[in-house]
């Protein structure tokens, strides 16, 4: 299959010299690896030295340049070129993910076949459940860069245009992903099921994989024009929540667990997606026109993920009436917070808009982080140290002390001055 | 072949199109002009499908280019204002690239590339890095990408932008064969001398708002009706009266010593009017066909437009 794209990146990535140099350099590694303790089996070393070179190469490096394949078309003004080409979204998409990494995984490959080498040769288990999820985890990570980079594209802020969103996911990636597990692993309990780990593993991998992959594609379809509908955005919010539940405590519920992947995307889309007054003149003039087909493709995905977090709050209530005991103390969440949850986003998503619709919108984000955090923890704390501990509740009603039912009418005051807010924005802002 | 409604493209605090209605006749070469702002390339790129506009409707060889964005890319080539190249390709990757991205055949590839350096004198720079290129070379090598598919229409921002003269010739002369080959260009410029020589159209714009779309070059030089310059070698009083009087002709401005005028006749009745001149004892310098330029055209466009303001 021809890939214009992609042979464009074979043409910038390969060299006569880089050719002889990757293997050339990994064959050296690999010697230098097995000759470093005789006293130890040789297989065993190279099998661990393979397994950290492919994560260096494929994952590190291979997430460095993902993370260049949109920044660098930006940066270089040659992205109107690709959006005006006659590619598909998907043709663009694979060629990207894969051409941009093609020598990480020219390296990569080689670094795999060491890897089943030698872990055959050392007696490992589960060693070709281990090289897959090797590659999909790499692949998680490229795709998922370079969602990011397009979907955060149109923020101005220099270090967001050189890529800095990617490093701060490259960098969390590598702190908190624990390291790839090398040795016998106990089996994963998941939904009352006990699952090998290298097979659970190798399923969450391919599973993620897959839905990074998706999410690139959608973000290519966007950048080229081609409108898609915001059902993959909750409906990837459902998937973790699933996913994640999986593992809870029995005490815990899928509902709960729903309202806060929900709210988190929520946040994480509202402070990434362009919010301007345009944008939502824009879907005004589409609902006047009933064109809801082009009002669906033109809506920001954050109220999708809003909206579910207000079910999932009410599926949390519902689901906890008259069995206080399913949510015990040990749970993070009284289910009677869970409406103020979703009222607390809502409000947020208000301050949002309130700053986004100014006539200098630029620093919006930056604002309401700022005053959020005035609202959330400086004015509370002030309040907390004068002994108005009413007021204190006023500004974040989640207090044991007080009724966990007097949280919803108190945030939904919160809501009504940040509806208001927005309102009066708008009208100052249309009578200009 | 470019037919546009109601236009309107706002940015944050500015409206950058304000309704904006014309179209644009298939086969010409139309002058996009207006100062900088008034939303020139705001309006190339919602024509290139890249920009999202407020209301308004575009449609480009009968599709609409919101609806199959795509499907429109593939008969048009957009030469961007600040363009980018891949500075470590070869020109004639670089090239080749562009063939294949706008779907064309693997087999028409090299002719595409071999017609196209050919076309944009760059033949004998295929294999040089595109980022070893003077900008002139350079500025060649992006319209070479926009053109490479034969695209119906081609727009073009500030195409000669920075280039020295001698390459703005061989760019009007390209521009010129690719407006024979059957071409729409649209053309956007603040150097309104250079796009004269090529433009077939104007389209005014300023403050958003479309202020003409209209043709150049036949409205005067029709050989029934043209602008004629009338130069005295010595002033004469009596020469704006003799004129007015004068049935085919339409006095446009005169003083004792010239005068612009519409004449309606042909060749021969030009001569006559020469000779009755002569006859009444003008000192006739010259007399002949005067073409207004683009930059006339523009300054007398925003002039009506301010009159119409006030």
């Amino acid at each position: 299959m021809s890939n214009p794209e992609f042979k464009r990146n074979l043409w910038l990535s390969f060299s006569t010299h880089r050719l002889a140099a990757m293997p050339a350099l990994l064959a050296l590694t690999f010697l230098a690896a097995a000759l470093a303790d005789p006293q130890d089996n040789v297989a065993e070393r190279l099998y661990t030295a393979s397994i950290a070179l492919f994560i260096f190469i494929v994952w590190l490096w291979g997430a460095r340049n993902a993370n260049a394949a949109i920044v660098d078309e930006l940066r270089d003004k040659t992205w109107d070129q690709q959006r005006m080409s006659a590619l598909s979204p998907w043709t663009m998409t694979w060629g990207k993910l894969f051409g941009s990494t093609s020598f990480n995984w020219y390296g990569g490959a080689m670094c795999l076949v060491v890897v089943a080498t030698a872990g055959f040769a050392a007696g490992k288990p589960d060693v070709l459940a281990n090289v897959i999820s090797l590659c999909a985890v790499g692949v998680t990570l490229h795709a998922a860069l370079i969602a990011l980079n397009l979907h955060t594209s149109q923020f101005e802020s220099r270090v967001i245009q050189r890529g800095g969103m990617g490093w701060l996911v490259i960098i969390l990636v590598f702190m908190f992903m624990p390291a790839f597990s090398l040795g016998d692993q106990k089996p994963v309990h998941w939904w009352g099921m006990e699952i090998g780990h290298a097979l659970f593993w190798l399923d969450t991998a391919l599973l993620f994989a897959a839905c990074a992959t998706f999410a690139a594609w959608r973000v290519v379809c966007n950048a080229l024009q081609v409108r898609t509908r915001p059902w993959a955005w909750p409906a990837f919010a459902c998937l973790l929540s699933a996913y994640l539940a999986g593992f809870a405590h029995e005490d815990a519920s899928l509902w709960l667990i729903g309202l806060f992947v929900s709210v988190a995307m929520s946040y994480a889309a509202l402070f990434t997606e362009p919010n301007t007054l345009l944008r939502w003149r824009k879907l005004r003039l589409l609902q006047q026109r009933g064109d809801r087909r082009s009002w669906l493709e033109h809506l920001p995905v954050w109220p999708t993920t809003l909206a579910l977090s207000f079910a999932f709050a009410l599926m949390v209530i519902l689901t906890s009436s008259g069995t206080q005991s399913s949510y015990s103390a040990a749970s993070i969440l009284q289910p009677q917070y869970a409406q103020t949850v979703a009222l607390m986003l809502l409000r947020d998503a208000c301050i949002l808009l309130f700053f986004s619709f100014a006539p200098n919108g630029k620093r919006a984000v930056g604002a309401t982080m700022l005053y959020l955090l005035v609202l959330n923890m400086l004015l509370p704390f002030l309040a907390e140290v004068a002994g108005l501990e009413t007021l204190r509740y006023f500004f974040l009603p989640f207090k044991d002390s007080f009724d966990s039912w007097s949280s919803v009418p108190v945030m939904a005051v919160h809501v009504a001055i940040a509806l208001w807010l927005v309102r009066w924005r708008l009208r100052k802002v249309e009578a200009t | 072949m470019i037919e546009i409604s109601g236009l309107t493209f706002d940015y944050p605090g500015h409206r950058a199109l304000d309704d904006v209605t014309l179209s644009v006749a298939g086969g010409s070469v139309t002058a996009l002009v207006g100062p900088n702002g008034a939303g020139k390339t705001t309006l190339m790129r919602c024509i290139a499908g890249l920009e999202t506009p407020l209301e308004g409707r575009i449609v480009v060889d009968g599709m609409d280019v919101v609806e199959q964005p795509r499907e429109v890319h593939r008969i048009m080539g957009y030469l961007s204002d600040f363009f980018g190249l891949y500075q470590d390709l070869s020109v004639a990757r670089c090239l080749e690239y562009a063939a294949a991205a706008q779907g064309l055949p693997d087999d028409d590839i090299p002719d595409a590339v071999a017609r196209t350096a050919e076309r944009l004198d760059l033949a004998d720079k295929l294999h040089r890095l595109s980022g070893d290129l003077s900008r002139g070379q350079r500025q060649r090598v992006a319209i070479g990408q926009a053109i490479i598919h034969q695209p119906k229409v081609l727009l073009l921002d500030e195409p000669a932008s920075g280039l020295d003269p001698e390459a703005r010739a061989s760019l009007a002369a390209l521009f010129r064969q690719l407006q024979a080959d059957g071409m729409t260009l649209l053309v956007s410029s603040h150097i309104l001398a250079e796009l004269d020589e090529y433009s077939t159209h104007m389209l005014a714009l300023r403050d958003g708002r479309m202020l003409e779309n209209r043709t150049l070059k036949s409205a005067h030089q029709t050989d029934e009706h043209r602008l004629l310059r009338l130069d005295l070698a010595q002033p004469d009083a009596r020469l704006p009266e003799w004129l007015k009087a004068h049935a085919q002709v339409a006095l446009k401005e005169a003083t004792e010593s010239h005068a612009e005028f519409d004449f309606r006749g042909d060749l021969h009745a030009q001569a006559a009017l020469l000779k009755a001149l002569v006859h009444e004892g003008y000192a006739v310098s010259s007399l002949a066909a005067h073409k207004e330029n683009l930059q006339q055209s523009y300054l007398r466009s925003v002039a009506a437009h301010l009159e119409g303001k006030q």
